[in-house]
């Protein structure tokens, strides 16, 4: 083959595999999206009370993002909260952020006896669920961290009860 | 273009240039990445309720929402709204939806398939731009649901018509009847 052919072949070759590692580490790198603005969050409860998220550093910590308008969102709950109240002595803790009025949350958490913390969020809120993976910016979006601060899992829509379990049983 | 001669003296062929491979490669990346876009996952909310908008007369614009199958609108979280406002929009009753029971929030109707809105513009002037924007909120049957969502047309009246208007002393009749 003559040389400037192969030349041109190798830093061909050398410039693919240098994009192709690029787009991996890129795809990667998103994939595992950092907790520290999770983390540095402090929402109101519905009490009007700031709750900042770092106080359940260390915990497996599962945000639900919901919202009363968003139907699949209140009938996943329940069964949250029925393992909240199994896994929670064995260092699960769920939260949600509700992007909605504060009413409407208090209300729906004193029907269904909402057993975990019910924060209050907004715009930022659900901007914020983009930047951990939630691309549509759409509800109902699941975040599990594990006791080092680190995303384990991301979901969007509802989660199969078993799902869920799955998940958290490998981390207890 | 001028080439070294070889060892043996003899100027070389031209290699031709296979380039085959390079398209065949991309044709073969854009389809692994199609693939993995179509494979049933959620619309963004932009297409899963398009908006379209335009002008019937200059002064009826005609709203529709374009919803894909799969999804659905609540019609009490429609909005319209125009800029400039002082282009005056009217917005009639909107059409009826489906009934539904929400647990929570009671009866709801909700949009699926096309929806079609006539609006009224009261006080545009002929060749005015106009933005007429469509606010909704929506979810998707297979469990997701997305905060209210904005979309924005332009659009632009018609400048003054040819057609000479009748003069302000009153009873005097178009010249070209």
């Amino acid at each position: 083959m003559r040389r400037r052919v192969r030349n041109a072949l190798l830093l061909g070759g050398v410039g693919a595999l240098a994009l192709a590692a690029g787009v991996w580490f890129a795809a990667w790198d998103r994939g595992r999206p950092s907790t520290d603005a999770l983390f540095a969050l402090e929402l109101p409860d519905t009490a009007g009370v700031k709750q900042p998220l770092r106080q359940w550093r260390g915990k497996i910590l599962v945000v639900n993002f919901w919202a009363t308008w968003c139907e699949p969102c209140r009938e996943e709950m329940p069964e949250f909260a029925r393992t909240q109240s199994e896994l929670g002595p064995r260092g699960v803790q769920f939260v949600g952020i509700a992007v909605d009025q504060a009413d409407k949350v208090s209300r729906f958490a004193k029907e269904i006896n909402l057993n975990y913390p019910a924060l209050v969020g907004g715009y930022e809120a659900m901007e914020l669920s983009r930047r951990v993976g939630n691309e549509l910016v759409a509800l109902p979006f699941t975040i599990v961290i594990d006791r080092n601060g680190r995303i384990a899992d991301t979901h969007l829509g509802p989660m199969k009860p078993q799902q869920l379990r799955s998940i958290l049983d490998k981390m207890l | 273009m001028d080439r070294p001669p070889t060892s043996t003296g003899l100027l070389p062929k031209r290699q031709p240039r296979d380039g085959r491979a390079l398209p065949a490669l991309a044709a073969a990346l854009l389809l692994v990445a199609l693939s993995a876009f179509s494979q049933g996952n959620p619309l963004p909310a932009e297409k899963a309720f398009r908006f379209s908008a335009r002008l019937l007369d200059a002064h009826t614009v005609e709203a529709r929402f374009f919803i894909a199958d799969g999804y659905y609108l609540y019609r009490d979280k429609v909005h319209f709204a125009i800029e400039p406002a002082s282009a005056g929009l009217s917005v009639p009753p909107l059409p009826g939806g489906k009934v539904k029971e929400d647990q929570f929030f009671g009866r709801v109707e909700t949009y699926r398939g096309d929806v079609v809105v006539n609006l009224t513009l009261n006080d545009a002037k002929p060749g005015q731009h106009v933005v007429i924007e469509a606010q909704s909120q929506g979810c998707a049957d297979i469990g997701l649901c997305y905060p209210p969502t904005v979309q924005r047309v332009n659009l632009a009246l018609p400048e003054a018509s040819m057609v000479p208007q009748t003069s302000g002393d009153g009873g005097k009749k178009p010249w070209f009847n």
